[in-house]
């Protein structure tokens, strides 16, 4: 697996490409002579394709260390996202409307607490310390006696911090409060047991972890008060929460990337902590340069640094043909400084200039060294041809 | 493909800023507006723009255009400088027209150096 010769692939925290072995699962599931049924029919193609959705959601439960009957099928992340805040919310209405999370999560997170805020419930927006991670003194202060939800991504998409998702749980469950987690990074590439996490509903998808665009799951743990409204209605399909036929090429494949996932994680995480680390030793003298997050806590695989005196866009181009992120690859063509790197206390400027790295499976040595060479030369460059700055 | 937001002609002017550096010694400017610096200088012989340099921190569109802009003028006359237009820049690279405003900023300060080159002796203008 390499990626095509003109570009050099740093975003792999935007999307991954499809590892070989599960286009070849998937593509069995296509056409006439492959398991093509729709498997809620009763005949034996459906039962066959059927099998293959258990099978994946097997795999996927393997991963996840929950029960197969706690997974329910989406078309990705943000539907997840969405399905887990909104469905809650209402869901729980009836017992009080407050809700809780923080600036800095997605905005298939985000996004949806605000149309939440315009229905009448109220949020409470935790700001981040200057890595990013949440003050467990101020969740538990946040929390009323009618907080519903709170909802804290495991690892940010921009920056990499990871949060405590075992402590800002295990307050939630003191709390009779649900919590949910992003974990569309994390899944696949940092060890997740939800038996025996303090986690009620989480959000993932199989492109970040070398599966299909366009499947995603979602967790619900089995437990007194966890439940969900529906988000979309007809058909019935998984217990009626999220009906529609099932996408089962896509399904299929998202539970093998998950198996693969699963069995390589640990030399997953040594390949990307040593490219990680590689890149960072050679753009760490640049004058000016600010690692954006967490060192101690930060996911192995993303690197976001900001530069002093440099504009951003400009930086963007002179890196080509690196393809790397200037924040959420959802924001990037906004041009708009990172919401989320502003609330770390980013300046504007800073947070236009700043660059995510993210390494992944096929990452060299060779590309992080071009990247490396690129940023430095780049920097230099536009440092060069920029004016003074008046006082 | 999704569209690219820069056209052959910016790529091509970013990707060699030959005007970009150090500024000549002689009639100068600068501007500072909208997120953007922009510094240009001129030197002039027999009422003919000779040289042109600029510096600018800003995006894509504005490095491209100040290039452009040098390209465009050298061997001019000098007084052509007091009726640059950016709309016609904004049509040639192109820019995209949320970026007028910092297009208009280099404008200002190419007619703010047109006025400068015309009352200082060393413009050889006037």
């Amino acid at each position: 697996m390499s990626a095509p010769a003109d570009i050099v692939y740093l975003d792999y925290a935007a999307t991954t490409p499809v590892d070989a072995r599960v286009v070849d699962t998937m593509s069995q599931l296509f056409a006439v002579e492959g398991d093509f049924g729709n498997p809620s029919s009763g005949h034996l193609a459906g039962r066959r394709s059927g099998a293959r959705v258990e099978q994946a959601t097997a795999q996927l439960a393997k991963l996840l260390g929950c029960r197969e009957s706690e997974l329910v099928w989406t078309s990705g992340a943000t539907e997840s996202d969405n399905l887990a805040i909104a469905g809650a919310a209402r869901y729980r209405a009836d017992r009080g409307r407050h809700l809780i999370t923080m600036p800095t999560e997605h905005k298939a997170v985000t996004d949806m607490f605000s149309v939440l805020e315009r229905e009448g419930f109220e949020v409470t927006w935790l700001q981040p310390d200057e890595f990013g991670l949440v003050a467990m003194d101020d969740l538990e202060a946040a929390i009323r006696e009618d907080t519903q939800l709170v909802s804290i991504m495991h690892v940010n998409n921009e920056t990499g911090v990871i949060q405590d998702i075992e402590a800002i749980g295990s307050i939630c469950r003191r709390h009779d409060v649900l919590f949910h987690v992003d974990a569309a990074q994390s899944v696949g590439k940092l060890p997740l047991d939800l038996a025996s996490m303090p986690i009620d509903l989480l959000s993932t998808t199989a492109h970040k972890l070398y599966g299909p665009k366009g499947v995603g799951a979602l967790y619900i743990a089995d437990r007194p008060g966890c439940h969900v409204q529906p988000l979309i209605h007809g058909g019935g399909q998984q217990r009626a929460l999220r009906p529609g036929t099932l996408a089962v090429p896509l399904i299929a494949g998202f539970g093998h990337a998950a198996e693969i996932a699963g069995a390589r994680m640990q030399d997953d995480l040594a390949h990307l902590r040593a490219l990680r680390d590689r890149l960072w030793d050679g753009i760490r003298d640049v004058e000016g340069i600010l690692r954006n997050g967490s060192e101690d806590a930060g996911f192995p695989g993303i690197l976001n640094v900001s530069v002093e005196d440099v504009e951003g866009e400009s930086l963007l181009l002179s890196l080509e043909p690196l393809c790397v992120a200037t924040g959420s690859a959802c924001n990037s063509k906004d041009r708009e400084p990172s919401s989320i790197l502003r609330a770390l206390g980013r300046s504007d400027e800073l947070a236009q200039s700043a660059v995510r790295f993210s390494v992944g499976r096929p990452t060299t040595t060779a590309d992080v060294d071009l990247a490396a060479d690129l940023y430095r030369s780049a920097v230099q460059s536009l440092r060069e041809l920029a004016p003074r700055r008046t006082a | 493909m999704t569209d690219d937001p820069y056209s052959d002609r910016v790529r091509e002017l970013f990707a060699d800023l030959a005007h970009a550096g150090d500024l000549v010694d002689a009639p100068r400017v600068r501007a500072d507006d909208q997120g953007l610096r922009i510094e240009l200088s001129a030197t002039c012989d027999d009422g003919v723009l000779e040289t042109l340099r600029f510096r600018a921190w800003g995006c894509p569109h504005v490095l491209a255009a100040a290039e452009s802009f040098c390209r465009d003028y050298e061997g001019r006359p000098c007084p052509d400088l007091l009726d640059f237009r950016a709309a016609d820049l904004m049509q040639t690279l192109p820019v995209p027209t949320e970026k007028l405003g910092r297009i208009l900023v280099l404008e200002d300060a190419v007619r703010s150096l047109g006025q400068s080159v015309r009352h200082d002796p060393t413009g050889e203008t006037e």
